[in-house]
């Protein structure tokens, strides 16, 4: 409550924070892999006296440093500056503990788009020693990058019994590295790593796409192949991976995806695990198209069939990214924070003090449904809506105050078998500011007769 | 042994002979050869359609049931939800698929001399494919499926002296009711089966026939800076692949989205607010809805069976009217025709969801 609520009507905070990740993981992962892909090809241009290829990477080189220096970085920080916005108390978290580690990250940040533009800049200026060289300094920092990364992004979703032992004491730093070297981060390293590479081949396809397969069919069928080859060591890998990578979440995550494979035959196969397989068949569907238009016909491989590939590679990686962020359900920083910003430790507090009460940014004069407002931009505006994204709407639809009632009960109990604890934050407050949020909502629902009659 | 099994197939078969054959086969290859593949993409979404439509026969009722027994494969039956999700998504994207190869054959002036048959059963074949859409949506019985049957048989109804038989005959009576969904259910899946399937082998006879036509910037073109690829085995893996893609898209159309089942259908409550058929004949809806404003009474209706009449002969009459191969005056105005049917059919479709 130390922080202004963050409303975005319609689509909710988290698709802002989403649209911009699944824009930039594409481009982030790229100029991981990307930053590899380059010295790598011109070495072995340069070992067989290929000279068509430099021109081809020239402009791979030139391509690759405006998406990834600009679009990237832009979209990088485009991603900070939204989590801080919709979960303030989350990122606040995350600056205390990974202050130094983010600050290393932009050393090498700084040096991968110093180089970047150096590799570029530098095409025929320098000796080809230097300039592989130069491309080899690129990856390294580049890779660096998603080490550093793939520490804080992993402990929010696992930070590791160490790390919780001390939360809320003042004393988390002291355990920086249990909670950066925690479950989850070598599966995701080398799952990231895979994508990284993956997503190398895929845009390098584009750029070969281009390449006049009638007047230079040599070129263009070597230079597809070559690409094609990056894609097979993380496709050969991915179920392994990603099995590796569910078996260090812990249990009660995992529950979400087995909660909708369970239930599937009731229909109520979960959004996640749904979504989960989607990763697995968008996956194969790549292997399937690459092999059928890039490796069979490379020749006559057309731009309009490569950016069907990038456009399933957009699908893979948007159903991971949302995988991983729903796989924290109900938290935020795995039990240590919820997903609307409240703490384990804090909520036996907020149930005897009131949850608005200590809040700045609530007027002492306000009516109860100004309260009741507050109260869900508050706890439930980080995952629903009004009225459209998981719009409260249609979910209380039918419902009258007492049943609305009814549900608030059961989520501020937080029984052990109540069936909304899997992937829903206990609802904290005094009797009172429930009873402000049952009368928002239900007027919400179903509005008094007098607005009815003047709509 | 397989290799003797093959022999023994092909001695009876001429499975080499079919395997020469298309291998012979040439398709063009230039800057519009992706819209060769939407009739392959319309093909793949019928074989979903009658898979998935096999599959739903095994549990669907018809009749007074119709609506327990779609809640029963919804939420009772394992992968049921996946099943109807797929079935409903791969209609719409047939549909989709359909028009965008239809125009595409439009403007490619693949109707010409001597694909003119072609042309008239690709017509014939979405023709029938709305039809499938319309019976199919009724048959699960609920609210919304219901009222916009009940407004989508308003179309036909209002076509001059046989349009309120016609209705009547298609509903089973003067309300739509289980008798109509009894009919509905034996239109989409024995009729138009059996019309769609002999109409389809022809349509693919006629493609093999006379192969995929060239658009008039590539006839212009001389004969050695043509290029072409072998249908087999190149053309046919391109194909594979753009299955692949459109499977995919449906997957991920019918998990992510699953196809909604609302409360059954009662004829004494009020319609909901803003009913609407399915999309594809938001055009034809939004006309009539705006003629019958603009003309009262029964001028309006018959003035726009008329423009749909008249539109749907002239688009059908086309290969006769634009018949040279080289470009003039008419093919000209075909492409305008064209330009003016798309725009149309576009805004008419987004000002009827504007208007609800």
């Amino acid at each position: 409550m130390n922080y202004p609520f963050w409303n975005v009507p319609h689509i909710g905070s988290g698709w802002v924070i989403g649209l911009i990740a699944i824009f930039h993981v594409m481009i982030s992962h790229f100029a991981v892999g990307g930053g590899l892909y380059l010295p790598l090809a011109e070495r072995k241009a340069l070992r067989e006296g290929r000279r068509d290829w430099m021109e081809v990477l020239r402009g791979h080189s030139k391509f690759f440093l405006i998406l990834t220096g600009v679009f990237g970085a832009v979209s990088g920080v485009g991603i900070w500056f939204a989590i801080g916005l919709a979960h303030p108390e989350a990122t606040s978290t995350l600056i205390h503990n990974f202050v130094f580690g983010w600050a290393i990250e932009w050393v090498f940040f700084m040096i991968e788009l110093s180089t970047a533009a150096v590799y570029y800049y530098t095409w025929g200026r320098v000796s080809n020693e230097l300039h592989i060289k130069i491309g080899y300094v690129y990856a390294a920092a580049s890779i660096l990058t998603l080490v550093i990364i793939n520490g804080i992004l992993t402990f929010m979703l696992t930070p590791g019994d160490s790390w919780l032992e001390v939360a809320g004491t003042g004393q988390e730093a002291s355990r920086f590295w249990q909670a950066f070297f925690n479950p989850t981060y070598w599966p995701s390293l080398f799952l990231r790593a895979g994508v990284c590479v993956s997503l190398a081949g895929i845009w390098a396809l584009v750029t070969c796409s281009r390449i006049d397969g009638v007047a230079q069919p040599r070129l263009k069928t070597d230079l597809v192949r070559w690409s094609v080859k990056w894609l097979v060591p993380s496709f050969v890998a991915l179920p392994f991976l990603l099995l590796w990578y569910l078996w260090q979440v812990p249990e009660s995550q995992r529950a979400l995806l087995q909660l909708g494979m369970q239930t599937i035959g009731a229909g109520a196969f979960t959004q996640v695990t749904r979504v989960a397989l989607l990763i697995m068949l968008t996956s194969a569907t790549i292997v399937g198209v690459v092999y059928l238009f890039a490796w069979r016909s490379p020749a006559t491989f057309p731009f309009s069939h490569a950016l069907a590939v990038l456009l399933l590679g957009l699908v893979a990686t948007a159903s991971g990214e949302y995988s991983r962020e729903m796989l924290r359900k109900p938290y935020v920083v795995g039990r240590h924070m919820f997903s609307n910003g409240v703490r384990k430790s804090e909520v036996e507090k907020f149930n005897r003090e009131g949850y608005l009460t200590s809040s700045p940014w609530i007027a002492t004069n306000s009516t109860a449904l100004e309260r009741g407002q507050a109260m869900f931009r508050g706890q439930c505006g980080a995952c629903h809506t009004t009225d459209a994204y998981r719009s409260m709407k249609t979910l209380l639809a039918g419902r009258d105050r007492e049943a609305v009632g009814n549900l608030l009960k059961i989520l501020h109990d937080y029984k052990p078998d109540s069936p909304y604890r899997a992937f829903m934050p206990p609802l904290v407050g005094t009797t009172n500011e429930i009873q402000a949020l049952g009368d928002y909502l239900a007027a919400l629902v179903a509005p008094p007769a007098r607005e009815q009659a003047a709509r | 042994m397989l290799h003797s099994v093959y022999s023994w197939v092909d001695e009876r078969l001429g499975l080499e002979e079919l395997l020469h054959f298309a291998q012979k086969k040439a398709v063009p290859e230039h800057r519009h050869s992706f819209w060769y593949y939407w009739g392959g993409i319309s093909l793949f979404f019928f074989l979903v359609q009658a898979v998935s439509g096999v599959l739903l026969l095994l549990y669907y009722r018809p009749g007074p049931d119709a609506y327990e027994s779609v809640r029963q494969i919804t939420y009772d039956i394992h992968f049921g939800w996946l099943i109807r999700s797929t079935h409903s998504w791969a209609a719409n994207l047939m549909v989709v698929a359909v028009f965008v190869h239809m125009f595409s054959v439009f403007f490619m002036k693949a109707y010409r001399s001597p694909r003119e048959f072609g042309w008239w059963t690709g017509l014939g074949l979405l023709m029938v494919v709305m039809v499938f859409g319309f019976s199919g949506y009724l048959l699960p019985m609920d609210e919304l499926s219901f009222f916009a049957t009940k407004v989508g048989l308003e179309i036909p109804a209002s076509t001059p002296i046989i349009g309120p038989r016609l209705a009547a005959l298609v509903r089973g009576g003067l309300e739509v009711n289980e008798f109509t969904v009894q009919r509905f259910f034996a239109l989409h899946v024995v009729v138009l089966p059996a019309l769609f399937i002999p109409l389809l082998g022809f349509h693919l006879w006629l493609v093999q026939k006379h192969g995929n036509a060239m658009p008039p910037s590539e006839e212009a073109k001389p004969v050695e800076a043509r290029r072409s690829i072998p249908f087999f085995p190149n053309f046919l893996m391109k194909d594979l692949a753009m299955w692949l893609i459109s499977l995919n898209v449906l997957a991920l159309l019918a998990a992510v989205f699953p196809w909604d089942l609302g409360q059954p259908a009662d004829p004494l409550k009020p319609a909901p607010t803003g009913i609407h058929p399915e999309w594809y004949f938001m055009s034809q809806f939004q006309v009539l809805k705006v003629l019958g404003q603009w003309f009262p009474g029964a001028a309006g209706e018959i003035l726009g069976i008329l423009l749909f009449t008249g539109g749907l002969i002239l688009w059908f009459l086309i290969p006769l009217y634009d018949v040279r191969q080289k470009g003039w005056r008419r093919a000209t105005y075909a492409t305008y025709f064209g330009l003016l049917v798309l725009a149309g059919l576009v805004i008419t479709t987004l000002w009827g969801y504007a208007a609800l």
